[in-house]
């Protein structure tokens, strides 16, 4: 925006003309010091543990201290070569897929019933929606492993009710996933419900009586003027919730602790393991950690790209 | 110009930098292990407000002489609570030395603690570390380790298998203090209905089946016992049936460099295991160390496996009447015994004498009779020391003829010979010991879905999990080559 807005070659011809002016030394470390306090923590706590961790995924560090073993690329080229990663990108993948379409078109039909306010009560039933987000997903963690429990749980006790023999959930690899994205995608609704409805609210109303006049039904209107107007706010709940379905943690350390097998470890839990649970072999999991940046960056190119076109800023 | 600036202002970020760090050293003084005395001394009187404050009565600290103890724990909810009440007893029995107790999550927790301070230099002097962790500790080369202090003899006032646990070549290297093995609980009231009295301590694999299967018949249940797919039963049920984890003797005569569980024993008692929850005697819940205690109270299964340390939890929370058993053995196998389990108290390094004999002289009360009574008597944990079980004060003996439950563990121990006929240490109970034992658990723990849920074989699945535990052993000792 800003280029098109300014003649060519006026951003630096002005900022060369200031550079020169006396006095500017001082100005400058005035915005230095500015900078500081954020420049600061960013350093502490961004900037260094990443430059660390891709020093310690170049080594192969004690479990029992501070020794180490310089290994060059080895944890890197064993991960590539190792099943269990390629597992762990599968599933991270899977749990893209599960929780990012379906969350997301959950909550924009949601955000939709709620923008048509039937009642007094639409503060109610947007509070009720929101709750979810505020809960820890270790507390929500707790309370889904009590639902599915496949023995004292609420879900198959109600299933056997009807007289289904309800799976076990969480023991089982074909459910195990399932059942965290549900868990995932409950948690995560109220979020995305709110940036939906946000978004909706943003819309214009003359557009849909427009429509209106012009004869298009309820589906022609979400269709034609809803889904396309809200499009920035949904490239945004793409980008958001990818990244957060590939760092999800919380749930499945709670539910399944990535099991069974490894049917629900995804990168970010490999990462944890290798790195703090039991033997910590720190070398690895900052490998993985590093690796598991890279599909995150490439994957917000590609969401920024793709979108680009599709896009429809007002 | 250009160049000058980026340099004033990375100039500035350090100075920010180093001013923060300044003030956290500046608080950390409190925590941090003093190297010398002088320090000490300070460190005790900056703590003498907090002290006064917490607890009102301390004067040890106000006499400006006292040595400040850091002692971290992995105890939480009731047994913190016990923990905190022996170190006030410690705190109230002298005015030399003033311990502060801190709690710091799971033995994991604890231990990834440990490192991150043995790096930021505010390493703790005592630390509660579990069973598994005992050759990292030794690794970490900063430990006083016991034998040093101990008076010639002393280690014999333990009980021989955690003395034999803790130990190395030379003596005791950290002081046993939570001691637990795993037990079968059962429901006293569902082997009555069966008709069935209560289980022999030797029972095997097959008499723990025909059990399991006049319990379900009996009773209309659908499982007949429930326990979490962890390492630690698979180890114990193993060594129970004579049967070795690691080469090299467990490693015990040097470090092991591979892992021996997927043979003879391992396969036929991982077999049982596996085919509990394959047969549907067992409900699957996965890898937990707690999911099964709702299970059994809600009487959907008769038995369970779990700690020792849990009897008062199990007597006091269902609602039916609560007994304990042996664990099973193999059905080619005598039975052999259980490996001591739970933590130790290791001596953290001060570099200052004074330091550590005052930390030394914290961990043996910890060990004593009256604080071990008090442990045992609140949380199950058994009594470490040799003498309580041969002459049980008045107030022990009474307790163990209310709660009888508290006395299968101790037995089941107290009959575990670590030491073969022919003199020779019994590998099997003395417990395997290795570097990355703890990830070596963790994939076990995955063996068991292998089997349960993929299909698997024990064998086959023993054998994939064998060739990554040895890729950990072999990943562990490369510092040590």
């Amino acid at each position: 925006m800003m280029k098109t807005t300014l003649p060519a070659g006026a951003n630096t011809a002005r900022f060369r003309g200031r550079r020169r002016r006396p006095g500017s030394l001082a100005r400058d470390i005035k915005a230095y010091l500015f900078l500081a306090p954020t420049l600061v923590v960013l350093g502490i706590f961004v900037y260094f543990p990443i430059i660390e961790s891709f020093r310690l995924s170049l080594n192969r560090v004690a479990p029992f201290g501070s020794a180490e073993i310089f290994v060059g690329f080895d944890n890197y080229t064993r991960l590539l070569g190792s099943s269990e990663f390629w597992n762990n990108v599968v599933v991270s993948l899977f749990f893209m897929v599960g929780t990012v379409p379906v969350g997301i078109a959950i909550a924009v039909a949601i955000a939709l019933l709620l923008s048509y306010p039937v009642s007094r009560l639409s503060w109610l039933h947007r509070t009720l929606i929101f709750v979810p987000v505020v809960i820890s997903s270790a507390v929500a963690g707790v309370l889904f492993r009590w639902l599915y429990n496949p023995v004292v749980g609420h879900i198959n006790t109600w299933l056997g009710a009807v007289g289904i023999d309800g799976p076990e959930w969480l023991t089982s690899s074909n459910w195990a996933l399932f059942a965290v994205t549900v868990a995932v995608v409950w948690r995560q609704l109220g979020f995305n419900v709110i940036i939906a409805l946000a978004g909706l609210q943003q819309i214009d109303n003359s557009y849909y009586e427009a429509a209106k006049v012009d004869g298009a039904g309820v589906l022609a209107r979400v269709r034609y003027i809803t889904l396309p107007l809200l499009s920035p706010t949904l490239l945004f709940l793409v980008v958001i919730n990818v990244i957060i379905s590939f760092q999800a943690f919380g749930e499945i350390d709670i539910l399944t602790m990535g099991g069974p097998g490894q049917s629900t470890e995804n990168l970010v839990y490999s990462v944890f393991v290798d790195g703090f649970v039991g033997t910590r072999f720190r070398g690895l999991a900052s490998a993985q950690a590093f690796l598991l940046a890279v599909i995150i960056v490439a994957f917000s190119f590609i969401q920024f790209r793709g979108f680009r076109k599709r896009v429809h800023y007002r | 110009m250009k160049r000058l600036r980026l340099l004033l202002g990375l100039l500035l970020a350090f100075a920010l930098v180093a001013a923060a760090c300044g003030g956290d050293d500046d608080e950390a003084t409190d925590e941090d292990t003093d190297t010398t005395a002088a320090e000490e001394v300070d460190a005790g009187e900056d703590d003498e407000s907090t002290d006064a404050d917490a607890e009102g009565d301390e004067d040890a600290a106000a006499s400006g002489d006292a040595i400040t103890l850091q002692f971290w724990h992995a105890m939480a909810d009731d047994l913190g609570a016990v923990v905190d009440e022996l170190v006030d007893g410690y705190n109230a029995s002298q005015d030399e030395v003033v311990v502060e107790a801190t709690f710091q999550g799971t033995y994991d927790d604890t231990y990834n603690a440990l490192l991150a301070s043995f790096e930021a230099g505010t390493a703790p002097n005592i630390v509660q570390n579990f069973d598994l962790a005992a050759q990292t500790m030794f690794d970490t080369g900063r430990l006083v380790p016991a034998h040093q202090l101990m008076e010639p003899g002393e280690a014999d006032a333990f009980l021989a298998a955690p003395r034999d646990y803790y130990s190395d070549d030379e003596g005791m290297v950290a002081l046993a203090f939570n001691s637990s093995t795993p037990i079968v609980y059962y429901n006293a009231e569902m082997f009555e209905t069966a008709g069935l009295d209560a289980p022999p301590p030797d029972w095997n694999f097959s008499q723990f089946l025909e059990t399991c299967e006049a319990l379900e018949e009996a009773n209309g249940l659908d499982t007949c016992v429930t326990f979490g797919q962890v390492g630690w039963y698979f180890e114990q049920i193993l060594a129970n049936s004579g049967g070795l984890y690691f080469n090299n003797d467990n490693g015990r005569t040097d470090r092991a460099t591979e892992v021996v569980f997927n043979e003879g024993q391992g396969v036929e008692v991982f077999t049982f295991l596996t085919d509990l929850f394959v047969d549907g005697h067992a409900p699957n819940l996965g890898n937990t160390w707690s999911d099964t205690d709702s299970v059994f109270f809600a009487e959907e299964a008769a038995m369970i496996f779990d700690s020792t340390s849990g009897a008062r939890g199990f007597q006091e929370n269902a609602d039916f009447e609560v007994k304990t058993a042996f664990i099973p053995h193999s059905d080619s196998s005598e039975r052999n015994g259980v490996v001591i389990g739970g933590a130790a108290l290791w001596l953290i390094d001060s570099d200052d004498d004074a330091v550590n004999a005052a930390a030394w002289d914290f961990m043996r009360y910890m060990t004593e009779a009256d604080p071990q009574i008090t442990w045992h008597t609140g949380t199950g944990y058994f009594p470490v020391l040799a003498s309580l079980q041969e002459s049980p004060t008045p107030e022990l003996a009474t307790f163990w003829d209310e709660n009888p439950n508290f006395v299968t563990a101790i037995e089941q121990l107290a009959t575990t010979n670590t030491a073969n006929a022919d003199g020779s240490p019994n590998y099997a109970v003395l417990g395997g010991r290795a570097g990355p034992f703890p990830e070596v658990r963790r994939i076990v723990t995955e063996a068991y879905s292998a089997v349960i849920d993929g299909g698997a074989t024990p064998q086959q699945a023993l054998d994939d999990a064998a060739t990554q535990a040895n890729q950990a052993l072999a990943d562990y000792n490369a510092f040590f080559e």
